[in-house]
């Protein structure tokens, strides 16, 4: 493997650095204003051509594969709602027994597995921590959109509290029936993993560039990877597509979705909402999810947001509360 | 005897309403003795915001419920409507057909006679620019409405619902009569008579503006007629093949999915004035449709066969008045507005103003809120380079 062909990315410096080329292309059954679909588009477009990508059933699968026709000029696999862990491995192993075997040149080959948040983050979680204990080379990359959004809109374990879905309708006598909190991915998978070298929360348009860079960062990176990225979706999230960016804006500024990459156990903040928070109620009122919170329920979620960045042992990332400080 | 009613609308923003006005129907249809039956077109499942959907109704006075359910429930798209209802009027530029081959004419599954009702504020001669002739007459009518967006969660309830219960009387009386729709909307709102007056008033001026096309009138369809694959075409397994690599800087120089060309989702279309542009490439880069064009002078031509209308451009641009959403009826060509600006930039800027002029339409961050708000916007000169 010493005379292995790397791929050389440069520097994402400015906007004029972004490769011009699509290898998702224009085509595809997504809504007006898809975020998720501009995190497909981001992550191949700085990852280049010699990358293989699987993706797990999901909106973004469905809407890449609508009419047996495909917006993808790279090879792109689809694989079961749990499996984006599991195919990631499979393909990783793939190409490394081709290589040894002589049967394709030995060169770099991306490995990138997209999955949504209910396919990663609640089914899909143990087949994700499995890829992240192994030493392939890949990258899991999950699109939060917050729900189940290719079924129209069900809540997951990643949905913020408090919204409105087809799970988890407003009632007359009970007006919230969102109740879990959104579950801490990357930090679980970051803490639970030691041997993963880099694990990193992004928003697909905000701040402009850094998923992109985060993209790059993590495949220059040897090992397993992990990519959770807030993709707000105007469909469930009930807001005009032409706000996509300025509601995941305001969820990054609120402190609610922590933005934040950690390498080889150093843990950096993109956003630094210790410092800085804008208040939650601007972000929830921008949305028809909630728009049956009540002040007592956006102060609720105020608190949980204020508590995460003030009182949790790593902001953001480790729920204990100086439990070790003795 | 099946009276079938087809109700075309911009996919999630319309959707809790078109289901309204398609239970309704059934609802108001059954009180009349009648049976009736409603559904949603199945391939418009998983719905994406602003891809034209369509929901329908069947009534029938002579067979029975089991009937109609076994004549209709089964049927992915018709063929034969009646009644055609268009929430939005920016859909009489096309819509898809079930599972997608292509951009159909909005009036194709209208039959001999029938009647095609539109909620607009324009007139029938501005729609008949859009909208293909038929080999025998139908008729076209209108009611004067906007948009009328909501989203998932938050419904707006400005009445066009009851309005157009009051069209769908007007146009076919054989479905519903108005005063079957006026006794049902009282019955469901006892305190509350402006419902089943704004149905009356709708009503009354649908029968006023319903004109019959006469044949040999209307644009020439420019799309060609569908043809399905065949089963052998199809690849062994679910295998698709790829989108050719290819990229040139130069208009449409970037290779995309020819399979599925979705302009017809949008309603609105982002108008660029080149000259103010300062290349910062946000519109590119934040596009999630992959519409601009890197062109060799550093800016970004817009390709308007892929481009949705979502107005993300518009809403990234730091530069005022540069990206403007305007109605997409105001256009009748998808050709690329950087050539036409290479040729003249006098002229495109000039037309691109007067295109502005007309004003633009800017919704709340949740459309079921609140009304969009009319902004007129403000000329500015050509700048110079």
């Amino acid at each position: 493997m010493a005379n292995r062909q790397s791929i050389e990315y440069a520097k994402i410096k400015g906007v004029h650095d972004v490769p011009l080329e699509e290898f998702y292309t224009s085509g595809h059954r997504t809504c007006q204003g898809c975020e998720s679909a501009a995190t497909m588009r981001g992550f191949i477009k700085v990852a280049g051509p010699r990358t293989l990508v699987t993706g797990s059933t999901g909106c973004m699968y469905v809407a890449n594969t609508s009419y047996m026709t495909t917006p993808w000029i790279v090879p792109w696999m689809h694989t079961q709602l749990g499996a984006s862990g599991s195919s990631a491995i499979g393909m990783a192993a793939g190409l490394r027994a081709l290589m040894r075997k002589g049967k394709i040149p030995d060169e770099e080959i991306n490995t990138i597995a997209h999955c949504g948040d209910l396919g990663g983050g609640d089914m899909g979680l143990s087949a994700i921590s499995g890829a992240l204990q192994t030493d392939y080379d890949l990258l899991i990359i999950m699109n939060d959109n917050e729900s189940a959004a290719n079924t129209d809109i069900q809540a997951t374990g990643l949905t913020t509290f408090g919204a409105n879905t087809t799970f988890t309708p407003p009632g007359k006598r009970i007006h919230i029936t969102q109740r879990r909190w959104k579950k801490n991915l990357a930090g679980m998978l970051a803490v639970g993993h030691p041997t993963c070298k880099y694990v990193a929360t992004a928003c697909a348009t905000y701040p402009t560039l850094d998923y992109l860079r985060k993209v790059r960062r993590a495949l220059a990176v040897g090992g397993p990877k992990f990519l959770h990225v807030y993709a707000p979706c105007p469909k469930g999230w009930d807001y005009h597509p032409r706000y996509s960016h300025d509601i995941g804006r305001m969820g990054v500024l609120s402190g609610l979705f922590p933005l934040f990459e950690i390498l080889e156990g150093h843990v950096t903040y993109t956003h630094d909402a210790r410092r800085q928070r804008e208040p939650v109620e601007k972000f929830l009122m921008a949305q028809g999810r909630f728009a049956h919170l009540t002040k007592d329920d956006v102060r609720y979620i105020q608190k949980m947001v204020d508590e995460m960045w003030e009182e949790w042992d790593v902001p953001g990332v480790v729920p204990t509360k100086g439990s070790l400080k003795t | 005897m099946i009276r079938r009613v087809e109700i075309n609308y911009r996919g999630v923003f319309q959707k809790r309403l078109a289901k309204k006005i398609g239970g309704d129907v059934v609802r108001i249809a059954s009180q009349m003795g009648k049976v009736g039956f409603s559904n949603g077109r199945y391939s418009d499942a998983p719905e994406r915001s602003g891809i034209p959907s369509k929901y329908f109704a069947f009534v029938s006075s002579d067979l029975s419920e089991e009937e109609l359910e076994a004549e209709c429930g089964a049927e992915l798209d018709i063929d034969q409507a009646d009644v055609s209802i268009v929430l939005d009027d920016t859909l009489v530029k096309g819509v898809e057909p079930w599972a997608w081959s292509g951009i159909r004419p909005i009036n194709e599954n209208l039959r001999d006679g029938g009647t095609l009702v539109v909620v607009t504020r324009r007139t029938h001669e501005d729609l008949l620019k859009h909208i293909p002739g038929k080999p025998r007459g139908w008729r076209l009518a209108t009611y004067e409405g906007s948009q009328s967006f909501s989203g998932m969660w938050v419904f707006r309830d400005d009445f066009t619902h009851e309005r157009t219960l009051g069209a769908i009387a007007a146009a076919a009386p054989d479905v519903m009569t108005i005063e079957a729709v006026e006794a049902c909307l009282n019955n469901r709102h006892p305190n509350d008579p402006t419902r089943a007056e704004a149905a009356r008033r709708a009503f009354d001026e649908v029968v006023e503006k319903m004109k019959t096309v006469v044949v040999g009138t209307g644009v020439e369809s420019k799309e060609a007629a569908i043809v399905l694959p065949k089963w052998f075409e199809f690849g062994e397994g679910t295998v698709v093949a790829a989108v050719p690599r290819g990229f040139e800087m130069r208009p449409s120089g970037q290779s995309r999915n020819q399979q599925y060309k979705r302009g017809t989702t949008r309603s609105q279309r982002p108008i660029i004035r080149f000259d103010l542009c300062t290349k910062c490439a946000l519109c590119w880069l934040e596009c999630p449709d992959e519409s601009f064009d890197p062109v060799p002078d550093g800016l970004y031509d817009v390709n308007y066969t892929y481009c949705v209308g979502c107005g993300k451009c518009a809403q990234v641009c730091p530069v005022q008045e540069c990206i403007v959403m305007i109605d997409e009826l105001e256009f009748d060509d998808e050709s690329s507005p950087w050539e036409t600006f290479s040729k003249d930039r006098h002229a495109y800027v000039t037309w691109a103003e007067d295109k502005k002029s007309l004003g633009r339409l800017i919704h709340s961050y949740v459309p079921g809120s609140a009304d969009p708000q009319t902004v007129k916007g403000e000329r500015i000169p050509p700048k110079h380079g």
